[in-house]
């Protein structure tokens, strides 16, 4: 059902548009963090709330405890992204990011410029927000800006990260990208959210660009 | 808005008085703009570091971690951000709670803005929101929960540990001896004819005499034993690593703390005795309540042997 939000040619047109924008985004990550980035093909579809979940143990194929991070983006176009990768992961990525996570017994003060590991989870999901949303938005002429992350959990179950009581939506978009760096083992998975009526304004740039070519 | 010519606009005059922080740094970490609430609270005014690195004249700046930051924004053109939670402040700054507070300096969470000119990012701008009030009330409330958490423990008449919490430190004990094995005992023991007492002197009076029982019990009971009210005039003691021989010599001692001193109630100086069952656990006991029997049929031995004294069976 959800899926008929768009025709088929707005679909196609929307794949496309995030591939271009992943592409964007890969190209600036891997100058930022100096290391061969890979974002996968971008897979866009729209489900109910309720079926989040689901979905998205499909796509990422998680079935365990996650490290979540939540990031609000507006403008026309608003909504939610996700970032989630498997518990205790995020401490791989250490070396990269700028300086090494920081241990957790350590004084925060005594080195200020080290990270810690919540902080280089909270720099990852930023970055990799910041880089793929604006980047699909800016093909779409929009120019969004972001909420300070938000920890949803480090630990926690995928159906505990879409609560459907607690969401104000019943349809979501769902934009799954995941993101590996050059010899690491490490994943994380963005997934954007959009509010039904974000997606119908969505739907309208998509003709508006359509139309324009 | 355009003003008349000489004058501030109304977003000038906006950015002076608002209530938080902004700057504008370029890439190279000059310092291109810096308002009245940055002025006030690090004392250097907008000239003094306008067209500086901004590290010449805050060099207590976690430097590589500020270029980095606002480095990624350059290169993502996307915003960054930096919590009080993950780092309390950028910057060393009061905070309007010297006495209340409780935290060193003000608890700042900041924004890095990418300024664009078309597709171009020109410069960042960094926003910085005094959030010290939040960061007590989340301390506060950490209290508050720490300090629930010790009343769901706690006896209310006593202030020593309730039964729920003395039998789940009793059956975590139970499953380490059985485990490792070694030694654990405890005390059962009750006020003798406490019934009497609260019918002569009142219940203020009996409650006077368990407060003041339970504190001379406190003050000889060693560290790493738990002394709990068991309910009524029904206290316990958790011995760990303490063969039954000792939990005796224990009991005895714990029955002359009680008994050897009479204790006085508004005036009346009341003698209070106590009766003493102690009990340990032993190879193949099932689970910690078989103590908790063995320890009650102990201490109704004790009573019906004509109270104040201390027995073990076995």
């Amino acid at each position: 059902m959800p899926d008929r939000v768009f025709t088929e040619l707005q679909r196609d047109a929307l794949q496309e548009i995030a591939n271009l924008g992943m592409g964007q985004a890969a190209t600036r990550l891997s100058g930022l963090l100096n290391a061969f980035i890979e974002l996968s093909v971008p897979r866009v579809r729209v489900v109910a709330v309720s079926e989040a979940a689901e979905a998205l143990r499909e796509m990422t194929g998680i079935d365990g405890p996650v490290a979540a991070v939540r990031q609000g983006f507006r403008s026309e176009i608003k909504g939610e992204a996700l970032v989630i990768c498997r518990s205790g992961e995020i401490a791989e990525l250490g070396s990269l990011v700028g300086g090494r996570a920081g241990d957790h017994d350590e004084d925060p003060y005594e080195d200020h410029d080290a990270l810690t590991e919540e902080e280089l989870l909270f720099d990852v999901a930023n970055a990799l927000t910041g880089a793929c949303v604006s980047s699909m938005l800016d093909q779409l002429g929009r120019m969004p800006v972001f909420s300070q992350p938000g920890l949803l959990g480090e630990a926690i179950m995928l159906d505990e990260v879409f609560q459907p009581g607690l969401l104000a939506w019943d349809v979501a978009l769902l934009v799954e990208v995941n993101f590996a760096l050059e010899d690491q083992r490490f994943r994380a998975h963005l997934v954007m959210l959009m509010a039904e009526e974000s997606i119908h304004v969505v739907s309208r740039a998509i003709d508006a660009l359509l139309h324009s070519l | 808005m355009n003003a008349p010519a000489g004058l501030p606009s109304l977003s000038d005059l906006v950015v002076e008085r608002v209530g938080f922080g902004i700057f504008v740094v370029d890439r190279d970490m000059n310092v291109l703009m810096w308002n009245r609430f940055m002025q006030d609270h690090s004392g250097v005014p907008a000239d003094d570091v306008i067209g500086r690195p901004i590290f010449e004249r805050f060099p207590d700046l976690p430097r590589a971690w500020l270029t980095r930051k606002v480095e990624s924004v350059f290169q993502l053109g996307s915003f960054a951000f930096s919590s009080w939670e993950q780092r309390p402040y950028l910057f060393q700054f009061d905070h309007d709670r010297p006495i209340t507070g409780g935290v060193d300096y003000m608890q700042q969470d900041c924004t890095f803005m990418p300024l664009m000119r078309g597709r171009d990012v020109i410069a960042v701008c960094v926003t910085l929101s005094d959030v010290t009030h939040v960061s007590v009330m989340q301390r506060e409330r950490e209290e508050a929960v720490a300090r629930l958490r010790e009343y769901a423990d706690r006896d209310g008449l006593t202030g020593i540990a309730n039964r729920r919490y003395f039998e789940a430190r009793l059956a975590d004990e139970f499953s380490r001896w059985q485990r490792y094995g070694g030694e654990l005992s405890m005390l059962l023991f009750d006020l003798d004819h406490f019934k009497r007492i609260n019918d002569e002197f009142g219940h203020m009076a009996g409650d006077t005499v368990l407060r003041s029982m339970a504190q001379r019990v406190s003050g000889v009971v060693r560290k790493q034993d738990l002394f709990g009210r068991f309910g009524g005039e029904e206290f316990a003691l958790l011995l760990p690593c303490t063969p039954l021989d000792d939990a005796l010599y224990v009991a005895e001692k714990i029955r002359r703390t009680i008994g050897d001193e009479p204790i006085e109630v508004q005036g009346v100086i009341v003698p209070v005795t106590a009766s003493v069952g102690a009990a340990s656990a032993r190879t193949g006991a099932p689970d910690y309540e078989g103590m908790i029997n063995e320890a009650d049929a102990a201490l109704y031995t004790a009573k019906r042997q004509g109270r104040n004294r201390s027995v073990a069976l076995a």
